[in-house]
Parts: structure tokens; C-alpha cells; sequence
């Protein structure tokens, strides 16, 4: 019999058997909820489109001050509506319902209900200046065009010397929730394994596997269905969060453009991390026997990963800084800090490689290492084996 | 098997073991606890690399692919608790070669054959402790194997336990099953064996046809009692075995019996009077001690 067709066998069992526990499932699509609902509810904290700003016009009015007001929003870049009170004088009350945000009394008066607004201030100010000037200047007799040569303000272009770049602030925060994306799933996954393979033990199945299948295919069968199943989640909750974003409504930022390149890096880096520690989680779940014992023995994969983590959040700050630099070249920790760097564009194209390289070529070590302890320990069941006698004992 | 051994660190577990056994016979692996039974039967499987000796099966060597054909229940029962029962033997029978048509055949046959049919879909860990040692010999039989091997299969049975399971290895045997089993409660499987290799501190002490053994020895055992106790005839060449409170003596076959019987008329009313081949448990001994 071929020995892939049994790990692919093994494998489907992980994928199925966990796929398909209730608090998997339950776990997920709490978060996948979750996730789908902060986009809805962004938006709608956010106002989504921007609505338009009433202004009161009470009691008599310079004519052309209708339109004047909303061509001068046009200037300000505020959406303008105009809303007319000439019936009454008794503005108080249309400020109180909030019926206008600010009014315009006899076309003299700017009055607010509470707190005044500058800008909208000097909006109905200038307004008001250009139709009682346009009406002066029409009584001196003069025409049309030279009526607007006066009263048309001269273009003066704004600008700022740093371009505000809401594109890049979002990649860099996409890729450092890549980043944490990464880190939860890979401490999931790796510790799935862990347990997996404690389970097995400590039911005793492994011997009922292991007169069937060699060790490796054991350890490979389960690393590779247990990391389907950590695709699959990733792929849901990304799939989430980036329909999430979608709903969001962000305006002024291309969300496939930045989101797709991030999503790719999140599966990438997934793979090479997920490689990396799962073999480590299986080679220290091998050596103990209950999964009471677990927990003290989990604190190495983890001891390895947590500073790749800091090292991710150090490098969203500061991309360029030494630390970050260092930990992104190193295999144990490129999969969480180069993807945050790549985002912000720090990284060159020689340390992206030796990332990668690094990476897979780490990866394979631990299989290699994972896999000797693995299966020097999986038959000693009782106390906890030393890494160092599993060592040794795949030798026998 | 042959000539086997292993070392464990300074432990010699195995030194020159070996047996062999013929399709369709049920063999018993007998020995003490700690005599090397289990590393033996791991072996089997490569789950104990020997430091020497080999296995062979049908006179070929036993490989990967051939070990596929054989079906294994370790003496540390497990199956995984939270899947379906009908789930995990179709993985097993699986992982053994058979698709997945040939794979739910045999658990369906095995599964009525040792009436666990209404719980293929029950998790294993809602079946009753005598179900659960039933799905773990289902789970052994599921690649419907040529050789069964069954480290200590009547451990934590009760006596109707062991009565029923014999019955179903006697029955597996008939279908030319080839069974070998192990355990260390030699007088509890005497009725199950056809054959019999005894093992102690990792070298065989006995081995062949039980009856022939049997038949062979110049020793046998005689169980007198007078008055409800047990009584000790005097004679030159005998040993007194007190096996859990109850005496009975070996002595050679052609001890002079109608003597003995009248001695013990004379100390009283003869209860019970036994002359009879030796059981497993005395020519262990005997082995043993030569």
C-alpha cells in the first residue's frame, strides 16, 4: 500500500474527526459573526455618506442668499441645504428641534443653538458680503462679467508637504491584524497538534496506529490535516473580514488592492509558520502522556513564538528598527515580522528572500527534529520523557 | 519468530525467543509478567526493532506489506473515545489496505459477528466496558487479517467474559483465522490453547501441541481430599503445589495409585480423588525449573 494514500487517510481523519466537533464549529462561527458585524457597525458609527448641513434663513433676506450659501459650501466643501423660516421670526425653536444648525436672522444675524461652528460661521458671513456686494455693485450700474471679476474669489490651491496617505496607514493596519491573525492561529493549530497527539497516547490508539502506519506517517498525516482545518478557518475569517471591510465604507481606500496582497501574505506566511511550530507542538505533545501534563510542556513552542509577536507589534511601530530588521530574517519568527514589513514597504528584496528561504528551510529541520523525538517518545507512555532520551531512543 | 533478542538499556528483555505457529491454530504465548510477552508481540509489528532474530510468515519476511495482513490488539487497549464506533474501524480497516466498500463489508461482519451491530454509530466512549474490549478485538479483525495477535486478551474479564471470548476465537480460529494470544493467567486459558509456547526472562521454556505435551510428560497430578482437606500422600518423588488455597501434588505417572487411595481411606472419608494429567500450571513449573 502506498504510504501517502495512509497519510492522506490519517490526515482526512484529523480534518473530519476536529472539523466537525461541536466547539470548532461553534468557536468559529461566533468569531466569524463577529468579525462580519464590525464592518456594519463601523459604518454606520461612522454616519457612511455624509449628510447635508441645514442652515435657517428667518424673517427677511438679501436676495440671492439661497443660492449663495450653497455655491459657497460647494468652496468649503460642505454639502449645504437651505431651509426657509420667512413666516416667523421665533427662530428658537427651529435651532431647538435641530431643524437647522445654524440661522440667519434679517440677514444680519448668525445664530447657533449651542456651540458655534467657525467654519459654517464664515460660510453665511462670506455669503451674505458677496450678495449685498453683488447688489451695491449691480445699483453702480456695473455689468454681469464685471460683477464677477470683483466678487468671484481669486483660486488659491491648498496643499500639505507630507501627502496624507490613508492607503498606506490601512495596509500597515491590515497586515498587523495579518499579524495577530497569524499568531492566534499558529498557537491554535500547533497546540491542536499537541493535544492530538497527547490524545492519542493517552487513549492508547497509538498503538493500534502505529502497528498499521511508521511514526512519520502518523506525524505527517496529523500536521497536514490539522493544518487544512487551519486554512479552512483562515479562510473563513478572512473571508469575513474582508466582506467586513467592504461594508465598512471606507471611502478614500481601494480595500481589494490593499487586502488581497495581505490575504495572500496571511496564507503564505500561515504555511511556513504552521510548518515550523507544528512539528515542534507534536515532538513536545509526544512526551507526555496525559493532558494534564500539556500545558507545562507547551511552553516551549510557545517561549519561541511570543517574541515573534512583540517583534511584530515593535515592527508596525517601526519597521526599519534593528530589532524588527533582525527578527524578520530569523526563521523562528520571519512568519509574524516579515509580513508586517513587507506592508510597509521596508523590506528589501534580498531580506524578503532570506526570509523565505529561511523559513522553508527551517521548516524541514523541524520536521526532521520534530519527527525523531516524535517517534522516540510516542511508545513511552507514564512519566514525561525527556526531549533529549526521545532523541535517543528513535536510535533503538 | 525467530531467535530473537533485545536489549532495553542494561535490561535483556528478549535472549533467543522464538515460536511458531500453524494457520488456523490458536496458540498461547505463556509466560510470567515481565518475561518478555509484550516485546515480543511488538516485534511482531516493528513497533520493538529486535537487536536480532527476524520474523517470517508463510516463509517469507515479515514487511510492512505483510504486516497490513494481520490484525493487533495491544495489551494497552485504545481506540479514540469521541469518534463513532463504526467511523474508527472503517479508518482502521482502511489504513490496512481494504477501500472503502471492502473496509464497511468487514466491519458490518465483524460488528454482527460480536453483536455490537446497533452501535456502529454510538461514540466509543458511551459503549459499557465489555463492549468496549469487543470493539477493540473488532477493531484488530477489521482489515479481516490471516493472524491475529493479541497481547493478554482476558485481562479485566470476568469468567463468563472469558468463556464468551474464548468461544469467539475458537469460532475465528475455525474460519482459519491464525490466532496467537498472550497471557500470564496460564490455568485461565488452558481450555482455549491448541498450542502453547512458554516463555520466561526472555528465552522459550516450552513449545508444541498442548495435548502432545501433555501426553508426553512423565509427571501427573494428583488431587486428594480427606474429610474436605486437602491431603498429602507420603511418597519419595513429590511436589506439593498450593496454588490459591487449594493443594494438590505432582508426582510421576507411574506412581503407585491404588496404594495412595488406600492410604488416604485409611486417614478418613476420601472426598475427592484425582489422578490426571498435568495442567499448563505444573508443566510451566516443571519447565521452568529444568
Amino acid at each position: 500500500m502506498n504510504p501517502w494514500t495512509q497519510v492522506w487517510l490519517l490526515a482526512k481523519r484529523e480534518f473530519v474527526e476536529r472539523g466537525r466537533s461541536k466547539p470548532f464549529i461553534i468557536t468559529m462561527a461566533v468569531i466569524a459573526v463577529a468579525i462580519l458585524a464590525i464592518g456594519p457597525v463601523v459604518s454606520a458609527l461612522t454616519g457612511g455618506e455624509p449628510e447635508a448641513t441645514t442652515i435657517g434663513l428667518v424673517g427677511e433676506q438679501p436676495d440671492g442668499i439661497e443660492e449663495e450659501l450653497v455655491a459657497q459650501g460647494e468652496l468649503f466643501g460642505i454639502e449645504i441645504e437651505v431651509a426657509l423660516y420667512t413666516s416667523t421670526t421665533d427662530y428658537v425653536p427651529i435651532l431647538e428641534d435641530g431643524l437647522a444648525a445654524a440661522v440667519l436672522v434679517d440677514g444680519d444675524e448668525i445664530v447657533f443653538y449651542e456651540h458655534v461652528s467657525s467654519s459654517l460661521a464664515a460660510l453665511i458671513q462670506r455669503s451674505v458680503d458677496s450678495v449685498v456686494t453683488r447688489a451695491m455693485l449691480d445699483d453702480l450700474g456695473l455689468s454681469e462679467g464685471e460683477i464677477a471679476a470683483v466678487t468671484d474669489p481669486a483660486p488659491v490651491s491648498v496643499s500639505t508637504v507630507e501627502e496624507s496617505d490613508l492607503a498606506e496607514d490601512a495596509r500597515r493596519g491590515a497586515a498587523f491584524v495579518g499579524a495577530i491573525v497569524l499568531y492566534v492561529s499558529i498557537i491554535m493549530f500547533g497546540q491542536f497538534v499537541a493535544m492530538g497527539t497527547v490524545e492519542e497516547k493517552q487513549n492508547r490508539v497509538v498503538e493500534v496506529v502505529l502497528s498499521r502506519v511508521r511514526s512519520w506517517q502518523v506525524l505527517v498525516g496529523k500536521v497536514a490535516g490539522i493544518g487544512l482545518l487551519g486554512l479552512l478557518q483562515l479562510s473563513i475569517l478572512v473571508g469575513a473580514a474582508y466582506g467586513s471591510a467592504q461594508f465598512a465604507g471606507f471611502d478614500d481606500i481601494d480595500v481589494a488592492a490593499i487586502g488581497l496582497p495581505i490575504i495572500a501574505g496571511v496564507f503564505f506566511w500561515f504555511i511556513l509558520g504552521y510548518m515550523f511550530y507544528a512539528f515542534l507542538y507534536a515532538a513536545v505533545g509526544s512526551t507526555v502522556s496525559r493532558q494534564e501534563d500539556l500545558q507545562g510542556a507547551i511552553m516551549l513552542p510557545i517561549a519561541f513564538i511570543l517574541p515573534g509577536y512583540l517583534l511584530a507589534i515593535a515592527a508596525a511601530e517601526n519597521p526599519d528598527g534593528a530589532l524588527p530588521r533582525i527578527g524578520s530574517l530569523l526563521p523562528m519568527w520571519a512568519p509574524f515580522v516579515m509580513p508586517v514589513r513587507i506592508a510597509a514597504d521596508s523590506a528589501a528584496p534580498w531580506e524578503i528572500a532570506v526570509a523565505v528561504l529561511g523559513s522553508i528551510a527551517g521548516a524541514i529541520a523541524l520536521v526532521w527534529i520534530g519527527s525523531r523525538v516524535y517517534r522516540g517518545a510516542l511508545l513511552r507512555t507514564g512519566t514525561k520523557v525527556k526531549i533529549r532520551d526521545a532523541w535517543r531512543a528513535a536510535s533503538e | 519468530m525467530v531467535d530473537v533478542h533485545k536489549r532495553f538499556g542494561d535490561v535483556i528483555a528478549l535472549n533467543g525467543a522464538g515460536f511458531s505457529v500453524e494457520q488456523g491454530r490458536i496458540l498461547g504465548f505463556l509466560g510470567p509478567n515481565g518475561a518478555g510477552k509484550t516485546t515480543m508481540m511488538r516485534v511482531i509489528f516493528d513497533l520493538v526493532h529486535p537487536d536480532a532474530g527476524y520474523v517470517t510468515w508463510n516463509g517469507s519476511p515479515v514487511d510492512a506489506a505483510a504486516r497490513l495482513g494481520f490484525g493487533y490488539m495491544p495489551e494497552e487497549r485504545g481506540l479514540y473515545p469521541k469518534m463513532k464506533v463504526g467511523d474508527q474501524l472503517v479508518h482502521f480497516a482502511r489504513l490496512s489496505g481494504l477501500s472503502r466498500g471492502e473496509a464497511i463489508d468487514a466491519v458490518r461482519h465483524w460488528l454482527g459477528l460480536l453483536g455490537l451491530t446497533d452501535r456502529v454509530d454510538a461514540k466509543l466512549e458511551e459503549l459499557s466496558h465489555g463492549n468496549q474490549q469487543r470493539a477493540q478485538l473488532a477493531a484488530a479483525l477489521a482489515p479481516n487479517p490471516e493472524l491475529l495477535v493479541l497481547d493478554e486478551p482476558f485481562a479485566g474479564l470476568d469468567p463468563i467474559g472469558v468463556e464468551s471470548f474464548s468461544e469467539t476465537l475458537r469460532e475465528l480460529a475455525a474460519t482459519g483465522v491464525t490466532i496467537v494470544f498472550s497471557s500470564h493467567q496460564l490455568d485461565l486459558v488452558e481450555d482455549v490453547c491448541e498450542d502453547v509456547a512458554i516463555i520466561a526472562d526472555g528465552r522459550m521454556v516450552l513449545s508444541g501441541s498442548l495435548a502432545e505435551i501433555k501426553t508426553r510428560s512423565t509427571r501427573r497430578r494428583l488431587t486428594i481430599d480427606v474429610d474436605g482437606l486437602p491431603w498429602i500422600p507420603d511418597l519419595p518423588d513429590i511436589e506439593v503445589v498450593d496454588h490459591q488455597g487449594q493443594a494438590h501434588c505432582v508426582v510421576p505417572q507411574d506412581a503407585p495409585v491404588a496404594e495412595i487411595l488406600a492410604a488416604a481411606e485409611e486417614a478418613g472419608a476420601v472426598s475427592r480423588f484425582a489422578f490426571e494429567p498435568p495442567h499448563l500450571t505444573d508443566l510451566f513449573r516443571e519447565a521452568v525449573r529444568s
